[in-house]
């Protein structure tokens, strides 16, 4: 695979990563658990030891590891057609405009 | 410490806000005179800003994510006692939007390393996200940062 052929990856990638990390914190799809007051990681998603625990460090490595996957499986459907610079900020845009409507509640309480 | 990297986070951020605004604004409104200011800021080549603003949207999501766990623990407990919630919402919006900009920034690279006819669109689109996702963390950090003072706490 040279340079040419990955660079064809990169646009799945980009979709990939977006659609995959909005489902992840709309499912709670962490890959590993923060918990900031003692200092302590778990993994996958654990429920609070001592304060909030977080899930957006878990959140992006799911999502890297999510769209790596797909960019691979993609890849023989990919090979032989132009680069799909389109898809690559399409998907995010519109994972944009959907993040204000998932977290609507907080500015309509 | 926590404070000097709130402090550098917002440095870098300054940065970032001024490279990429730049380069958002020579992408959509080019000039190829340089007479004046507004001619001169708008006549550069965008292609130059690339790599810097690779560079400096990590560094600053980076910071971001070290210092946030005090944010989490101390400041957003502060706000929900203050039934701050639009402001706890806005930090979440924002969380959600650098992760996104995190993903873009393979594709951000890759549209302006060729100047292929066929990515003009992409590249246009890309930078322009970009430049929304830093202004709007710009805003809702800068807004947080001073709430107490803002909101008379």
């Amino acid at each position: 695979m040279n340079n040419n052929q990955i660079e064809k990856l990169v646009p799945v990638f980009s979709a990939a990563f977006a659609f995959i990390y909005i489902v992840s914190v709309e499912l709670n799809w962490a890959l590993f658990t923060y918990h900031p007051k003692i200092g302590q990681w778990g993994w996958l998603v654990e429920p609070s030891r001592d304060g909030p625990p977080m899930y957006w460090y878990g959140w992006l490595v799911t999502s890297t590891l999510g769209a790596s996957a797909v960019s691979v499986i993609t890849w023989p459907l990919l090979k032989n057609r132009p680069t799909q610079y389109w898809l690559g900020w399409t998907v995010p845009l519109l994972v944009m405009i959907s993040v204000f409507y998932f977290f609507r509640d907080f500015f309509l309480r | 410490m926590a404070t000097f990297l709130v402090i550098l986070h917002g440095l870098l951020a300054v940065a970032l806000l001024g490279s990429i605004t730049h380069q958002a604004v020579a992408v959509v409104w080019p000039s190829r005179s340089k007479i004046g200011f507004a001619n001169a800021y708008r006549a550069v080549s965008s292609r130059v800003y690339v790599n810097a603003n690779i560079a400096l949207f990590i560094a600053v999501a980076t910071i971001g994510g070290v210092v946030y766990p005090t944010y989490r623990v101390w400041i957003r407990t502060y706000l929900e006692n203050a039934r701050l919630f639009s402001a706890v919402g806005s930090f979440e919006v924002k969380e959600q939007f650098i992760s996104i900009g995190l993903g873009l920034l393979p594709l951000y690279w890759l549209v302006w390393r060729r100047a292929e006819p066929a990515g003009q669109s992409a590249r246009t689109a890309v930078t322009l996200m970009l430049c929304f996702i830093v202004w709007f963390s710009f805003i809702v950090g800068h807004i947080l940062n001073n709430i107490r003072g803002l909101f008379g706490l």
